[in-house]
């Protein structure tokens, strides 16, 4: 109940009570007139003093009478005061309908009282109001403070001068397996394994150490895999600058770190590639150069080697040329309508010396009449002639390499096979021929190569061509090599048109 | 001075070639292979003066080769001269550990190799 509805009971109550009193006062009163009458009349007084005792009594009576109803009247006005001022939101009631002066002051009392708290509870209502508004502002500066640490890709983690956590995001509570949302004033050691991860330590080293910025290189088991982090630990100042939290953000920087070691991986490669050839070129111009080379035959000889090694080291500055430039999307591209069986016939007379070197027969299909797809005609033919001449190095002399070209209608795309009857590819190996330099162990007594053709062909059909590659093996039977690329569609059609 | 004899692993036949020459014309004997296995075999059978070997070969390359020169008594004391094609040369440790005598980068002359193969047979009969 409101405090202002129990005063306004309290006062009925006392009306009430008042009006008890003036009826047993009353009652009182007459009962002693009573008792003075019949006093009076066995007494010896005379008429004039019966008389004047009468009168009194009379007027006592009186007096009692309109006392009681006097206290009738106010205790029933003061009641219904009370009772109106109960009501909820009640207004103070008009002194007109009340005729007591008593109510009249009580009612003045409470309106100025009431006056006095209006002015408090309007300035209250202010403050109040003022409060509301920067609570909602602090509100809003907090979730939008939570958005942006949750939206922040890299891990999080913010504590505060007692090592508990403040703060985390998704990934901090991904990457070291705890629940960011709920996990507010844990202790940081709680949250993360201490023997897994030695960011506590740094954390607790940043604070005590007040240093502002500390970046560390972490490498954090996640999922089963190691991951390399760029750390920053920074520490923070309130106002009298002391430290108040630690900021600790992980940035994961596995893939550049793969990105360097593969870039460190492919330079040794290109550097071991390039000084292979230019090693014969040096060492044979040397020769030259002394006066080694005694006779004719054997000069003939070293230009010779100095001229292949020349090719040879051209041949690998230009695939790996052009490797970077498709891997960099700054690769011409020339497409035009192409033919596949043209391209395949056009590419086997370029290796026929070589092929009819190792004594492999070529079997080559009836060309097809809608074979054409939509290509550059110098890249596929580079494709073509790849895979040619890696079916001829790997398959031993006398043996067959055998041409397929479908085209398949309802797929809309033109389907090239290769198939020797070559040494083959062990299975676990088969994923990783098409890496960079990447060469089969096996194989590598077989033929020479720099183990960047195959991949050079996978960048061309899928890359440049948005073709497919495929292959299959098994050693000692042979390997078929292919691409599926789209066929010629009505606008590469509409185009030979307008040429 | 009897004809020394050198063992010329490489997978590049070219190298080789020139190598034998330019030795073979300075009176050395010369064995080559093209690979770690092979030469294992040939220094095992021929024991060579000095190995003159690339580093990255297929089948077993030059590391695996001296590891496995070191682990025989008939081998283990023959000077090994290592040709390196690649950017980084061998770590200091391992060079003393498998006591590689020198290293070569590619690309090499082959009158500095002669020199040094010279040098080196020059210290090892001067210390025996």
């Amino acid at each position: 109940m409101k405090p202002e509805r129990n005063l306004y009971n309290r006062q009925g109550r006392l009306a009430r009570f008042c009006s008890f009193i003036g009826v047993v006062l009353a009652a009182e009163i007459g009962l002693l007139l009573l008792a003075a009458l019949i006093l009076w009349q066995d007494s010896g007084f005379g008429g004039g003093w019966r008389l004047a005792i009468f009168i009194c009594c009379l007027a006592s009576a009186m007096s009692a009478i309109w006392l009681v109803w006097y206290w009738y009247k106010l205790s029933k006005e003061i009641t219904s005061v009370a009772e109106q001022l109960c009501q909820p939101k009640a207004a103070l009631p008009d002194r007109k309908h009340y005729s007591h002066t008593l109510t009249g002051r009580i009612l003045t009392a409470i309106d100025k009282h009431l006056h006095g708290y209006d002015e408090s509870v309007s300035e209250l209502n202010e403050q109040i109001k003022e409060l509301k508004i920067q609570l909602r502002v602090l509100k809003r500066q907090r979730l939008n403070m939570e958005s942006i640490i949750y939206g922040i890709r890299d891990a999080v983690i913010v504590t505060d001068q007692s090592d508990k956590l403040l703060i985390a995001n998704e990934t901090a509570g991904r990457l070291f397996n705890f629940d960011y949302r709920h996990s507010q004033y844990k202790n940081i050691e709680q949250l993360l394994d201490k023997n897994k991860f030695n960011l506590t330590d740094l954390l607790q080293k940043s604070r005590k150490s007040r240093t502002r910025h500390t970046k560390y290189e972490l490498e954090i088991g996640c999922n089963g895999e190691i991951k390399t982090f760029d750390c920053v630990v920074s520490c923070i100042f309130d106002e009298s600058q002391n430290v108040c939290g630690v900021v600790a953000i992980l940035h994961d920087i596995t893939r550049e770190k793969q990105a360097a070691r593969m870039k460190n991986d492919f330079v040794s490669h290109v550097s071991h590639e390039l000084k292979t050839p230019l090693a014969s070129i040096s060492a044979y111009a040397e020769m030259l150069v002394d006066g080694e080379a005694n006779n004719e035959e054997m000069r003939k000889e070293f230009y010779s080697v100095i001229q292949s090694q020349a090719r040879r080291l051209n041949r690998l500055i230009e695939d790996i040329l052009n490797i970077s430039r498709i891997e960099s999307g700054l690769v011409k591209v020339d497409k035009k309508l192409v033919s596949l069986a043209m391209v395949i016939r056009e590419q086997m007379q370029m290796i026929k010396g070589y092929t009819d070197e190792k004594n492999i027969k070529i079997i080559v299909p009836e060309p097809i009449l809608y074979d054409q797809i939509y290509g550059d005609k110098d890249m596929i033919s580079q494709v073509v002639v790849n895979l040619l001449s890696n079916a001829v190095k790997y398959t031993p002399d006398g043996g067959t390499v055998t041409i397929g070209i479908e085209v398949d209608e309802s797929e809309k795309l033109a389907r090239v096979s290769i198939t020797d009857t070559g040494v083959g590819i062990p299975e676990e190996e088969i994923g990783s021929i098409f890496r960079k330099f990447y060469r089969v162990k096996a194989n590598q007594n077989v033929a020479k190569g720099t183990g960047l053709g195959l991949n050079l062909v996978k960048q061309i059909i899928e890359k440049v061509h948005n073709g497919r590659i495929f292959v299959r093996s098994k050693v000692g039977v042979g390997s078929t090599f292919g691409f599926e690329l789209p066929l010629a569609g009505a606008r590469a059609a509409e185009e030979k048109i307008k040429v | 001075m009897l004809n020394r004899k050198v063992l010329v692993v490489d997978d590049e036949i070219h190298i080789v070639h020139v190598v034998a020459i330019k030795l073979r014309s300075n009176g050395f004997e010369v064995i080559t292979a093209s690979n770690g296995q092979e030469a294992l075999e040939k220094a095992c059978e021929q024991l060579p003066d000095i190995v003159v070997t690339d580093l990255q070969m297929p089948v077993m390359d030059g590391l695996q080769l001296v590891a496995k020169l070191r682990e025989s008594d008939k081998t283990k004391d023959i000077p090994v001269i290592m040709l390196t094609g690649r950017s980084f040369t061998i770590e200091k440790e391992q060079k003393e550990q498998l006591q590689i005598s020198d290293c070569l980068g590619k690309p090499f002359s082959p009158k500095e190799l002669l020199k040094k193969i010279e040098d080196i047979l020059y210290q090892k009969a001067v210390s025996n």
